[in-house]
């Protein structure tokens, strides 16, 4: 069903998107936790009451089969919470599918402004209805002694109108309530007609009425009224028996007036309708939403901001040398320190505001592990570690796809089924950890298994088999070497097509997009015991440390984190090894390039220094003919017509304003990988 | 002006009032070269140009361009005129905004803006001017001579830096 919506609505929904969004976030780990722990009543009570801002949002907005959904989750938790329903697996899995609806159905809203229309969800409603009412039999007889509105058959929200009707009618005769004198009366008039409710029920109520008879004003008043912690009791001043049904105050009746009297009262702008977010208000005082291109583009200006500070910097230093004024030198000299520091302070402020913690993607592996270890008849435990560890927005958006993957990997490949853990004299159920954490200005996400562990030499045999090596070659080869052959292209095409893992990502996308993003992964693995997968990640992607370096009349830039040692460049420590060189080094050998060879450049004849370079899993040399020291840098694109180049990671601008190439050591090295395997 | 009338706005339009156009001429050697002013963002004097390793022949490198790279075309040799290979001598970079963002071309000689009207554009004569005419979209005869020459050839700036190539050549061919 396409949904339109005018300017201001548009506003509100996009609100409900982002908050709807955040609340399936955290509901995915929550349900997880629950399985584990199914009568956590503190666990219901945040799940029910994500369920019901959910529901209160898309009933202002309209969103019929999302209202639906979510009354009717709303309602099993309400049960669940009350006692009245065990948790169980089975039915976990009907709410999960009910909740991966709400969630899709929330992706196509914001993406197309389309929901599922009511047919597309009967299934699913269905099966939610017949879950909610399968524990309703044995409650029946109970709900009709305390003539309890049954919460439970929510497409049909007709038919609760004439119910509640009736229960009301009933009650009117009996009490007589009377409210404190600040009451609205049009609350007073609902809670007339909704007596046995509180004021969350009631509103309830009023979302699942059919848009044009939906008072979004009372609706918004009585989120108030949540807002404010208040409930019924609290609006009433004395509650007596009636002694005669002499004035009875039909609410069917009333209903209707009442709805214009209060428009006219209190026009509340619909742009400032509160979300039923009642928990959240404290908490929504102190932070702001800020669009992310705005982060953005103040991330660019300190960027130039940064450009600026190294020019005047150099600016000043030629100044030194001839001026005679040697106090203004000075002074200038120290305002420029201050600038410096601001800036760095500012430059550092600025970045953090594009951090996020790495919950947000860590919290939907417990459902992805969950449904994986289902599917495969495996048990495993997921241990989430440092989920607060904070990492720039932008690499925590590319990183999910890589985690997922390595997880599934994990599933599939590492943890062995129960019978043969048992048999090993393992635990029973496997467990996956999956952590992060700040180490200096790098991130270090990995995923540890207690699996089976990789085969060295297996996959050194299936490496063969593809022709990736030689045999030769394979001899040579380290374990660890062999580990990071199945990060090569074409290396996990596997033939047996496993429904977890074969996704047609392989592992040499998850390197790929790691190294994209100027990081480092590793694996390291004990047969028997387990694997565990290594990603070092930067902190940051737009500002970096480099070392600045000169080949021939070119200057480059070298990330300085893949920059492990810089030695003096001594002919007699080069070697000639078949097609390449290697450098000796403290006992350890290097494979040796001239930076100009590896660009096919002219120059590299005065080299004078080696900079021995990390690559992910190796460290090789390379030689440069200058050393022009440290810089922090601004990555800039090098623009959509030269984004594919090998071996440059983008460009900079330098204090005199000069374009400064960014290499990219490792992508360079790489369409040369296939010979050095072996040889490295 | 087919579209004009397709509109319904030809009987609106006074009929002196004619589809005017401005380009930016240059010399490519001896070639008198338009772009739609529209597509063009600076003319700038020759800058430095970082080269990049390991690109096409036709990419000379990129430049600063007020705190953005720009990379750097050489445009005689991405349509393979002659001469090619003389880039000292030439001075001006024009900067073009295209669907790859912006690019600079090294051009030889900035002649000036013409105004040209949407009737005066021919077909580009196949293969007699050297430039293969997919790239082109049309030519002007002028009445006066510009820079010794009256035939004006009106570049295509969206099939010469398209997003994707392939989609490009395909069609070209």
């Amino acid at each position: 069903m396409h949904m339109e919506f005018t300017e201001d609505m548009q506003e509100i929904l996009d609100e409900f998107i982002q908050e709807a969004e955040e609340i399936i976030e955290n509901l995915d780990q929550e349900l997880i936790e629950l399985e584990n722990n199914p009568t956590d009543t503190e666990l219901l009570n945040q799940i029910f009451r994500g369920m019901h801002t959910l529901k209160g949002g898309a009933g202002f907005l309209g969103l019929e089969s999302i209202i639906n959904l979510a009354h009717v989750i709303e309602s099993i938790f309400d049960k669940l919470r009350n006692g009245e329903m065990q948790l169980d697996s089975n039915k976990m899995d009907i709410i999960l599918e009910g909740i991966d609806i709400i969630k899709n159905s929330i992706e196509t809203l914001k993406s197309s402004n389309e929901i599922p229309d009511m047919e597309d969800i009967a299934d699913i409603m269905t099966k939610l209805n017949d879950l909610l009412e399968g524990k309703e039999v044995e409650t029946a007889t109970m709900q009709e002694n305390v003539t309890e509105v049954p919460q439970s058959d929510a497409p049909e929200a007709n038919d609760q109108v004439p119910a509640a009707d009736n229960t009301d009618d009933k009650e009117s005769e009996e009490y007589e309530i009377i409210f404190h004198e600040d009451v609205d009366p049009a609350i007073q008039n609902l809670i007339r007609r909704y007596p046995d409710k509180n004021i969350t029920e009631i509103l309830d109520e009023l979302i699942l009425l059919p848009p044009e008879e939906r008072d979004m004003d009372l609706i918004m008043k009585l989120d108030e009224l949540i807002a404010q912690n208040k409930d019924v009791d609290d609006l009433i001043k004395e509650k007596r028996k009636k002694e005669t049904a002499s004035a009875p105050e039909p609410a069917p009746a009333q209903e209707p007036t009442s709805k214009p009297a209060v428009a006219e009262q209190k026009p509340t702008p619909k742009k400032e309708a509160p979300k039923p977010a009642p928990k959240k208000k404290k908490e929504e005082s102190e932070t702001i939403r800020i669009d992310i291109d705005r982060v953005s583009t103040l991330m660019n200006l300190v960027g130039e901001l940064v450009l600026d500070r190294n020019r005047i910097v150099k600016l000043t230093s030629r100044f030194q040398g001839n001026c005679d004024d040697i106090e203004a030198i000075e002074e200038l000299n120290e305002a420029i320190a201050g600038m410096s520091r601001s800036v760095s302070d500012l430059q550092e402020v600025v970045m953090k505001l594009r951090m996020q913690p790495v919950k947000r993607i860590f919290s939907k592996f417990p459902r992805i592990v969950r449904d994986l270890a289902k599917k495969v008849g495996k048990k495993i435990n997921l241990e989430l570690e440092g989920e607060d560890t904070e990492i720039d927005r932008s690499i925590l958006n590319q990183l999910e796809d890589p985690l997922i993957h390595l997880v599934r990997n994990s599933i599939d490949h590492g943890i062995e089924p129960p019978e043969e853990r048992i048999a090993k004299d393992k635990p029973e159920a496997g467990t996956i950890v999956l952590s992060a954490l700040q180490e200096g200005d790098r991130i270090i996400v990995s995923i540890e298994d207690d699996g089976r562990g990789i085969d060295a030499e297996k996959v050194k045999k299936k490496a063969i088999e593809r022709g990736l090596i030689t045999p030769e070659q394979a001899e040579q080869m380290s374990d660890k070497e062999a580990y990071e052959l199945i990060f090569l292209p074409g290396f996990s095409t596997v033939d047996k097509v496993s429904d977890l893992s074969g996704r047609g990502v392989g592992m040499d996308v998850v390197a790929n997009v790691i190294h994209s993003l100027r990081g480092a992964i590793e694996i390291d693995s004990e047969p028997g015991e387990g694997t565990k997968i290594t990603m070092k990640l930067p902190l940051t992607v737009a500002i970096i440390r480099t070392l600045m370096v000169g080949v021939g009349d070119r200057i480059f830039a070298i990330p300085l984190f893949s920059v492990v040692e810089i030695i003096k460049y001594r002919p007699e420590d080069i070697k000639d090894v078949g097609t390449y060189k290697s450098l000796m080094l403290r006992d350890e050998v290097y494979l040796f390039f001239h930076l100009n060879e590896l660009f096919d450049m002219e120059g590299g004849h005065e080299n004078k220094f080696v900079i021995i370079i990390n690559i992910g899993e190796k460290n090789i040399a390379v030689a440069v003919d200058d050393l022009y020291g440290e810089e922090e840098i601004v990555i800039k694109p090098l623009g959509e017509m030269l984004k594919d180049v090998e071996g440059i990671a983008g460009a900079t601008i330098t204090g005199d304003g000069k374009v400064v190439l960014i290499l990219d050591i490792k992508s360079l090295i790489n369409d040369k990988r296939n010979d050095l395997i072996g040889v490295i | 002006m087919k579209e004009m009338e397709v509109l319904g706005l030809s009987e609106i339009q006074p009929e002196d009032i004619k589809e005017e156009k401005r380009v930016i001429a240059f010399l490519l050697n001896e070639e008198l070269i338009g772009i739609n002013i529209k597509n063009i963002i600076k003319i700038t004097k020759k800058l430095d140009i970082t080269p990049v390793p390991k690109t096409a022949e036709h990419i000379m490198g990129v430049m600063n361009l007020r705190g953005n790279i720009v990379p750097v075309v050489n445009i005689k040799k991405m349509l393979d005129l002659p001469n090619a290979d003389n880039v000292d001598e030439q001075e001006f970079i024009l900067i073009i905004d295209t669907e790859l963002g912006n690019i600079g071309l090294m051009i030889d000689k900035v002649v000036g803006a013409i105004t040209i009207e949407d009737e005066e554009i021919q077909p580009a004569p196949i293969n007699s001017i050297g430039i293969d005419s997919r790239y082109i979209t049309g030519v002007i005869v002028t009445d006066e001579e510009i820079g010794n020459k009256n035939l004006l050839i009106l570049l295509d700036i969206d099939k010469l830096f398209h997003k994707n190539e392939e989609e490009t050549e395909a069609r070209a061919s």
